[in-house]
């Protein structure tokens, strides 16, 4: 019986891991979505700037404020955020890949756990 | 089309349930983005009527603004060539009446390209679902069959 409880509150604490390995996975999978978002707005402000002509008016919102922004330094700011988002996917995506690496793991323990436990339980 | 139907026939009930759960909840997914997205849509076409209303014939006539959705200040119309308008992430840019309504029918135009896209995925999915649900109640008609021939034997 002790092997059987034993077996038991290692399945349990496996399950747990488990879960918040799958709760830390659908984290990560909404940041990548925001970030793609994030990233689509920026292109297309991007696009944007690339129409207008060199002495057209920019104006950033600060708080409640418009303020007047030179169109390059508008221009480098979005570039350098599209950078920023680009390398911050890369690093969700490799911590996306982690995680399923993790979880498939995980499982695969699980379910030994659980084939043990049933037997010693059957044994019985 | 009719490989999925072989795939389907190979499920059991259970994992029939699960994948037209699945495939509900992306429909509903796709649905709910489709009306924002039609949304969008509408208040795009607001400004291109706005911008419709700034032109030389209203130039000083007075306006109410609204600086909150329920207090208005008098003002007047100064400026009837230029408007300012918000390209996404915080950034503002001064464009003409003309270049404005161009700017939004290239985004009416966009999200509608959008819509499309997504009208011809829900109704691939529709008709995913559709034959799913044939071939679930098509199992479930073969599983009463048996059940009552079981009994049948039995008695």
């Amino acid at each position: 019986m002790s092997a059987a409880q034993a077996l038991q509150r290692k399945f349990e604490a496996e399950s747990a891991a488990y879960q918040t390995i799958q709760k830390d996975y659908s984290k990560a999978v909404e940041s990548r979505q925001r970030l793609d978002s994030q990233l689509q707005e920026n292109k297309i402000v991007q696009e944007e700037f690339a129409l207008l002509k060199g002495d057209a008016n920019i104006y950033k919102l600060i708080g409640p404020v418009l303020v007047k922004q030179e169109k390059a330094e508008a221009v480098t700011n979005v570039d350098k955020r599209i950078d920023f988002i680009q390398a911050e996917i890369d690093r969700v995506e490799k911590q996306l890949k982690d995680l399923q690496e993790k979880t498939e793991k995980k499982r695969v323990e699980l379910v030994q756990t659980q084939t043990m436990l049933q037997q010693a339980v059957g044994q019985k | 089309m009719a490989q999925k139907q072989i795939e389907l026939q190979d499920l059991d009930l259970q994992q029939l349930v699960e994948v037209k759960k699945q495939l509900e909840d992306e429909l509903s997914h796709l649905t709910s983005s489709f009306g924002q997205l039609k949304q969008a849509q509408n208040r795009f076409a607001d400004c291109i009527e706005s911008c419709k209303a700034i032109h030389e014939k209203n130039e000083a006539k007075t306006i109410l603004v609204p600086l909150t959705s329920s207090l208005y200040v008098p003002g007047k119309l100064a400026d009837v060539q230029k408007v300012i308008v918000d390209i996404g992430t915080g950034y503002y840019v001064e464009k003409t009446t003309e270049d404005a309504i161009k700017f939004y029918n290239a985004k009416v135009a966009f999200v509608n390209g959008n819509l499309e896209k997504i009208q011809t995925t829900v109704a691939q999915k529709q008709g995913n679902l559709r034959s799913l649900v044939d071939v679930m109640q098509y199992k479930l008609q073969i599983q009463q069959q048996e059940q009552k021939a079981a009994a049948a034997s039995k008695a």
